[in-house]
């Protein structure tokens, strides 16, 4: 080994060897995380747009994104297999006279498609949004704006994070306790927003607070300074100037919202329903209603059925479906937020 | 809003323009406002005091139903059969290391080289004589145990018709229907002298123990003698094991003549019997057993796999991203990192199934990977299989936490490390990480919270077998199904009967499994809190 002719010259081979080796220890880590994430994503991306996408014209499979789910006939009709819907074989076995009594193996849920699943989820995830974002931002406005630190306000704090580290599966036994069996709602949509708003409260809470306290302070104090009172302050120059940054950095709490499945178990979510959200006799009906949700189904077709080959459409064409709303919801926040991060410049 | 304005310094009377206050209740709108806000900010720790209050309300009479349970079990004699029962399954599990061993033997001496099925068969005959002697001295142990049962069963069966009775008899008489209710007949169950037949059984149980260990003793000292020094080394062992089992005999006679049908079953009991029971058991047709410990087994070794491979990743990443990734790099590491976290568990416990599950067993039959403790496995659903899939749950949070805290570590430091001469390596590991130690290792505990309860990856993806895995292999037990405390909640909370004791008994799991994330959660906070480096 030479010796270094000055003193700032580079150090000894082997420790730069060394520190090379470890570095690269770490950055094959970081990837090989980016990597395992990629494969589960692509490999639902790709076996599930078999299901979603078609070769023909209009390349979407709208009967798999419209329909209701349905049982899968298979049978032999004049020497060819045939493949059924439900709806389909009854329709065949009535023009068809002959075939009334034909013997076809019948799959559950493997034809139709998910659209309630779809409609259900949507509905779940605009009403628990809608309830958690009021009290989240109203808590939020509290502890950011009047709140003086003291004994309360730790406490608060307090039983914010640690409501954000209570597992999923206890705040559904909490919707079942409370919800379902003592206030009587019993399987519905309203037990599954309160559930499931509880549930992201604290995101919503720690985002909004986040937001409010990029407002600078001199917009309040010169508010206050002309005249006006605290809450004319909040609501004509904190709150508007806030409200992208919360409603950017709640989509995070959306896309925990629609992912969850476990809090709407026992709370909201029907394993099967003939009718969609909207087809109820008396408004207040849908309230009390029990829907299918997009990852309960998920649930269902991947565990609680009998497997075979014609399960596989439906299991990867739902978790697809799924998987793409609930990324375009973070992808979007995160782009939003990196957007946001630039354009408010106090 | 104008004609609603107030200031909320104190005013003074001489005030040029003053306005009377609108007030309700004593308080100005402002007031109100404010108290309308304060009370939306209680509304968490107002939802942690309700979960707390409906996880105790439905599960407290676990308690009381849990007593009366054990009390039945014991009531009825369906105890001292267990012990029995107990013996008699000891003896089981002898026989079955002796065909372990038969297989073992067999495998060896079939080998490449070895000897044909046939030769190797009939050289075992004296080993398969002697293995069924061994098997057939406890046919008069199981036979008195099936007997014994019956008449436990029995019993047990009149009182829970007794019971129905009752209760039918209280809801007439809550109807106020006096004569029908006068008509329900009930026979209280006379239970000693019920249990006189399990009992009576004592001396002739002593008179068969008394030649069933001699036998056993007999069958012990003359064990076949194996030609391989291994396989002689198990077939030591084995009568070593038998003769263990055989000094246990005197301990069971002592219980059954102890024990005491009457003897009261305590609430701590009842509670014990949920926290640190061994089995799981529903819907038996013998005895309920609700214990928890195979749960928390079950969630705590699948935490442990998946925070063995999320801790290292996590940290790993995290330091890179922020000590030695360029800014390019890490524009798309993080939020690529970040997007991971919102893959929805039900997807990954469906990814599992689908595809994870038969990888990892297809990656086990690898000849070249049969070192790796548990390799070869059959079952697809396992703790690996489950550990790998919430290793990628919790890597986002471990990695966003840990990133953070490395953050925050004060560019003073890192700086005057590199002044002093400190290599980039030496800055990182020996000042950044120790500096943000406190923050990493509550980011793991959160990591270690997230993992605890998470619900669907486990569900779908751990076997949901109800047992504690079987340590003796070593690290063997990463491949075996388990059952966890948010996948038993799940599964079966759909199908229990309100009120029963085994729906109250899910609840004391979501309980504890409430309690134990608190418990974690704090913990973390108070790490940080406590340790953290206050460098201006």
């Amino acid at each position: 080994m030479n010796p270094p002719d000055h003193p700032f010259s580079p150090r000894p081979d082997g420790a730069r060897r060394l520190e090379s080796a470890v570095f690269w220890i770490f950055r094959a880590a970081a990837y090989l995380i980016l990597a395992c994430g990629a494969a589960v994503f692509l490999d639902i991306v790709v076996k599930g747009s078999a299901t979603v996408f078609q070769s023909k014209a209009p390349f979407v499979n709208t009967a798999f994104l419209t329909q209701a789910p349905e049982s899968l006939y298979v049978f032999e009709w004049e020497g060819q297999p045939r493949r059924m819907g439900d709806r389909e074989f009854r329709a065949f076995k009535e023009a068809t006279p002959a075939a009334a009594n034909v013997k076809a193996e019948s799959y559950v849920y493997s034809s139709g498609g998910i659209f309630p699943c779809i409609a259900g989820t949507v509905l779940l995830v605009v009403g628990s949004m809608t309830i958690a974002l009021f009290l989240g931002v109203c808590a939020a406005i509290y502890l950011n704006e009047y709140a003086r630190d003291g004994r309360f306000i730790r406490f608060v704090r307090l039983a914010i994070l640690n409501l954000a580290g209570v597992p999923s599966i206890v705040f559904g036994l909490f919707g079942f306790g409370m919800f379902v069996i003592f206030f009587g709602w019993n399987v519905s949509l309203l037990a599954g927003w309160f559930t499931l708003a509880f549930m992201v409260l604290p995101v919503v809470i720690t985002a909004s607070e986040e937001a409010l306290k990029a407002v600078p302070i001199g917009f309040r104090a010169g508010s206050l300074a002309l005249g006006a009172t605290k809450w004319q302050t909040i609501w004509r120059n904190v709150l508007p100037y806030a409200l992208p940054g919360i409603l950017t950095s709640s989509i995070l709490g959306i896309a925990r919202v629609a992912g969850e499945t476990a809090p709407i178990m026992f709370t909201a979510a029907y394993v099967v329903r003939d009718k969609l959200p909207w087809e109820v006799e008396r408004a207040v009906d849908f309230l009390f209603q029990g829907v299918m949700a997009l990852p309960y189904h998920i649930y269902v077709v991947s565990s609680k059925i009998p497997q075979n080959e014609f399960t596989e459409r439906v299991q990867y064409g739902t978790a697809f479906v799924f998987l793409v709303i609930v990324a375009l919801i973070a992808a979007s926040s995160i782009l939003l937020r990196n957007r946001l991060r630039t354009r408010y410049k106090w | 809003m104008s004609q609603l304005s107030s200031s909320a310094s104190a005013p003074t009377p001489q005030f040029p323009i003053h306005k009377r206050r609108l007030r309700f209740l004593g308080l100005t709108v402002e007031d109100c406002i404010k108290s309308f806000f304060g009370g939306n900010a209680l509304i968490s720790v107002v939802v942690l005091g309700l979960i707390t209050f409906f996880l105790v309300k439905e599960g407290a009479g676990f308690l009381g139903q849990n007593r009366q349970n054990l009390a039945i079990y014991r009531l009825a004699g369906l105890e001292f059969v267990d012990h029995l029962r107990r013996q008699s399954e000891d003896h089981t599990a002898l026989t079955r290391y002796l065909s372990d061993l038969r297989l073992r033997t067999l495998n060896q001496w079939t080998g490449p080289g070895g000897l044909t099925l046939e030769a190797a068969n009939a050289r075992l005959a004296e080993f398969d004589d002697y293995a069924a002697r061994f098997g057939d001295a406890a046919d008069p142990l199981r036979g008195m145990v099936s007997d014994l049962s019956e008449v436990a069963t029995a019993i047990k069966t009149k009182f829970l018709v007794n019971e129905d009775k009752k209760e039918e008899r209280r809801q007439l008489l809550a109807e106020g229907k006096v004569a029908e209710a006068g008509a329900v007949v009930i026979t209280a169950v006379d239970f000693p002298a019920e249990l006189r037949p399990l009992r009576d059984s004592l001396p002739a149980y002593r008179e068969a123990n008394r030649e069933f260990s001699t036998r056993l003793g007999a069958l012990l000292a003359a064990a076949p003698r194996l030609p391989e020094p291994e396989l002689q080394r198990r077939m030591d062992r084995f009568a070593e094991l038998g003769r263990t089992y055989v000094a246990t005999f005197p301990g069971i006679e002592r219980d059954l003549a102890v024990w005491d049908h009457a003897r009261p079953v305590s609430a701590a009991e009842a509670f014990t019997a949920f926290i640190f029971g061994r089995q799981w058991l529903t819907a038996s047709f013998w005895q309920d057993w609700y214990g928890v410990v195979p749960l928390l087994t079950g969630s705590f070794l699948v935490a442990l796999v998946a925070l063995s491979l999320a801790v290292p990743l996590g940290v790993g990443a995290a330091v890179y991203v922020n000590q030695i990734a360029s800014q390019r790099e890490q524009r798309f590491i993080k939020p690529g990192i970040e997007f991971i976290s919102a893959f929805p568990s039900v997807v990954l416990g469906f990814f599992g199934i689908a595809v994870l599950g038969q990888a990892l067993r297809a990656m086990s039959q690898l000849p070249w990977l049969s070192w790796v403790p548990g390799f070869p496995y059959s079952e697809r659903l396992n703790i690996l299989t489950a550990g790998c899939l919430l290793a990628l749950i919790a890597v986002p949070t471990i990695f966003t936490l840990a990133e953070d805290a490395l953050n925050n570590v004060p560019r003073a430091l890192k700086e005057a490390s590199l002044a002093l001469g400190a290599s980039r390596l030496q800055t990182t590991i020996r000042i950044i990480v120790p500096a943000s130690l406190s923050g990493i290792i509550s980011a793991v505990l959160l990591g270690l919270g997230r993992v605890v309860g998470e619900t669907m990856v486990v569900l779908l993806c751990a076997g949901n077998r109800i047992a504690i895995p079987d340590f003796t292999q070593g690290l063997g037990f990463i491949v075996e199904p388990v059952h966890t405390m948010t996948g038993i909640i799940a599964q079966e909370m759909g199908e229990v009967v309100r009120g029963s004791i085994h729906y109250r008994a899910l609840f004391m799991v979501g309980l504890v499994l409430f309690i134990l994330s608190l418990t974690i959660n704090y913990a973390a906070q108070h790490i940080v809190r406590r340790y953290r480096i206050s460098i201006g």
